[in-house]
């Protein structure tokens, strides 16, 4: 007896509480998307150098278990310019966002810091192919993410800006250098590296219109 | 009979059909507000404003959906039973006054008649039992019938206290009764009595042994679907603010009490917006209590009205004649009533006469209870558990 008023005191104390449902096209109360949030796969936009990461080296479709991609590449014209470490560019890219099963394999095998899972999950369309998502749409789709995440990319050698990355490339070259085992790698080392290393900029950074220096040599190779 | 009353009956049975009507949307509408916070949802919100429309969207749905007939069903039992279930549930309104005059024949047996027409309701429920030709429904029915014999005594008996203090069965005259005190403080315990009795006899939860969704999914109702359905879902809300009508006009002073400045002009309309925001708080304790319990098993219920509520009803009888025929003052029934509360309480606490042990079922393995283990040999080795069952 005791325990059945007790059970109608819970239910009405439950009552007073707020709602937990969160209506879901509503944008005034949306759950929160995790930071490791695994969207469908968008393209990254180099803002160093105003241009895709991607070079369309195809192994992303390769590799694409549901081959829900297409990928073209031409010559990067800023390339020959001297403006881009890019030799090749993509042109066209097409993502079936339908027939994507959002694995992140491409996001694996890329070699460029291209491809990235974006926070984009509602994609629902009326028609059966109206999934398909062109080069400026992906590449939307990426810098959103950017913005939301603060996304930089993993290698020195993706840095789309000559000056940067022979800069970022020269730095690591003399911490390389400076430093002696691993281990024993103290701050003191390290800042003396970086001390040293504006010496060695002028040689192995200054950007030579025309003549593409060893950098770009390095990453346009692949 | 004259022409004029004739027109009187006529529209006022309408007026009151459609009163009817509203109240199940917006009790529908209610219900699923209410138990959405209780389970912190929000409920609909989608139809309107809030969702208010939702109970028109409804309708709308229901009258829209085809009416499915069962091949193998009883045709004439299975479309008389919506009938029989939703007649009876607003015959009673007839007698049932929302307020001052607010009445479409006061009758001076009102009780009788409402105590008698509400119980053949069960009647449509065992119909469309057997009608639908579906074991669930069948046992549905059967379950509302044998429910029946363990709440309508209590719920008759406890209706017969409040007749004697009023001397009358009356429900205009037991209203005017009790606009100096209400009955609940003179009888708390019929009250409780006649509130169990009468989810009981609505199927509301915690004696929503006939619907058991999780048992015979929905009981009778299984194989109704479209409009037929939508009059057997409008006859049970119709019941359930029939007794929450009953429990106000019985027990809580109807429009009567606590006296409210209800004299001059707008009398009629105040007593009936009084009368209705206190059944609207019954029907919400209804709700809550939905909310709240669940389900008791069919024997749980027998046990319960045979063991607690048919004697404590019997006891609320002796202990309001013994104080009517003596005369006393009316407190004394108070303290004898609040006692025999807290004995239902106690017994329901207690449950004292049973050893809990035998509710309960014990495992024994077949050697500790001498018997000879079945053979293995006659069952297929391979194969799991469900393999081998048909049906």
């Amino acid at each position: 007896m005791i325990g059945s008023l007790r059970g109608l005191a819970v239910t009405l104390a439950t009552m007073m509480r707020r709602p937990v449902t969160a209506q879901y096209p509503d944008p005034k109360r949306r759950l929160p998307i995790d930071e490791r949030f695994m969207g469908f796969p968008a393209l990254l936009w180099d803002y160093s150098n105003d241009e895709p990461y991607c070079t369309g080296c195809m192994v992303c479709v390769r590799e694409c278990p549901t081959q829900c991609m297409t990928a073209d590449m031409s010559d990067n014209a800023r390339f020959e310019s001297g403006e881009s470490t890019r030799k090749k560019i993509i042109e066209k890219f097409e993502i079936n966002l339908g027939r994507c099963i959002l694995c992140g394999i491409c996001v694996d095998v890329c070699n460029f810091d291209a491809i990235e899972m974006s926070h984009e999950h509602e994609m629902g369309k009326f028609e059966r192919n109206a999934n398909r998502a062109g080069l400026n749409p992906l590449l939307d789709m990426g810098k959103t993410w950017q913005s939301q995440t603060g996304w930089s990319p993993a290698k020195t050698k993706n840095i789309g800006d000559p000056d940067k990355r022979a800069r970022q490339q020269a730095d690591e070259k003399a911490a390389k250098a400076g430093a002696v085992p691993v281990e024993v790698v103290s701050t003191e080392v390290l800042k003396s590296a970086r001390a040293k290393s504006p010496d060695a900029q002028p040689e192995a950074g200054t950007p030579d219109p025309g003549t593409p220096n060893a950098g770009t040599g390095e990453a346009a190779g692949s | 009979m004259t022409a004029l009353e004739v027109l009187y009956y006529v529209l006022g049975g309408l007026g009151l059909f459609t009163f009817l009507a509203v109240t199940v949307m917006v009790l529908t509408y209610v219900e699923r507000k209410f138990l959405a916070r209780i389970q912190q949802r929000l409920g609909p919100m989608r139809v309107g404003p809030y969702g208010t429309l939702q109970p028109i969207a409804d309708t709308i749905k229901l009258i829209m959906k085809e009416d499915i007939l069962p091949s193998w069903a009883d045709r004439p039992v299975y479309w008389l039973a919506p009938l029989v279930i939703f007649l009876p549930a607003l015959a009673i309104w007839v007698t049932l006054p929302l307020g001052e005059d607010l009445v479409l024949r006061n009758l001076d047996l009102g009780l009788l008649y409402i105590v008698a027409i509400s119980v053949l309701s069960v009647l449509g429920l065992v119909m469309a039992g057997w009608g639908s030709a579906n074991k669930y429904a069948m046992l549905g029915g059967l379950r509302a019938a044998g429910q029946l014999i363990s709440y309508e005594i209590p719920f008759i008996m406890a209706v017969l206290g409040v007749a004697m203090l009023s001397q009358s069965l009356d429900l205009t005259r037991i209203v005017n009764d009790q606009s100096s005190i209400a009955n609940v403080i003179i009888q708390p315990a019929g009250l409780f009595i006649f509130f169990m009795a009468g989810l009981a006899e609505l199927g509301r939860t915690p004696f929503d042994i006939h619907h058991a969704e999780s048992e015979v999914v929905g009981g009778p109702f299984v194989e109704y679907s479209g409009a037929h359905w939508a009059i057997i879902q409008m006859a049970e809300y119709v019941n359930m603010f029939a007794i929450a009508a009953l429990v106000v006009l019985l027990f809580l002073g109807g429009w009567r009490w606590p006296s409210m400045p209800f004299e001059g002009t707008g009398h009629q309309a105040l007593s009936l917006v009084w009368f209705l925001a206190k059944t609207y708080g019954v029907v919400l304790v209804i709700f809550w209590i939905r909310g709240t319990y669940p389900r008791l098993r069919i024997d749980q219920l027998m046990a319960f009205g045979w063991k607690v509520l048919v004697p404590a009803s019997f006891l609320n009888i002796v202990l309001t004649g013994i104080v009517l025929f003596y005369g006393w003052h009316w407190s004394v029934l108070t303290v004898m009533s609040s006692l025999t509360l807290v004995a239902i309480g106690y017994v329901i606490y207690r449950r004292p006469g049973t050893d809990v042990r035998q509710d309960t079922v014990r495992v024994v393995s077949a050697r500790d209870a001498g018997l000879k283990p079945a053979s293995r040999a006659a069952k297929p080795l391979s194969g799991g558990p469900l393999s081998g069952r048909t049906g």
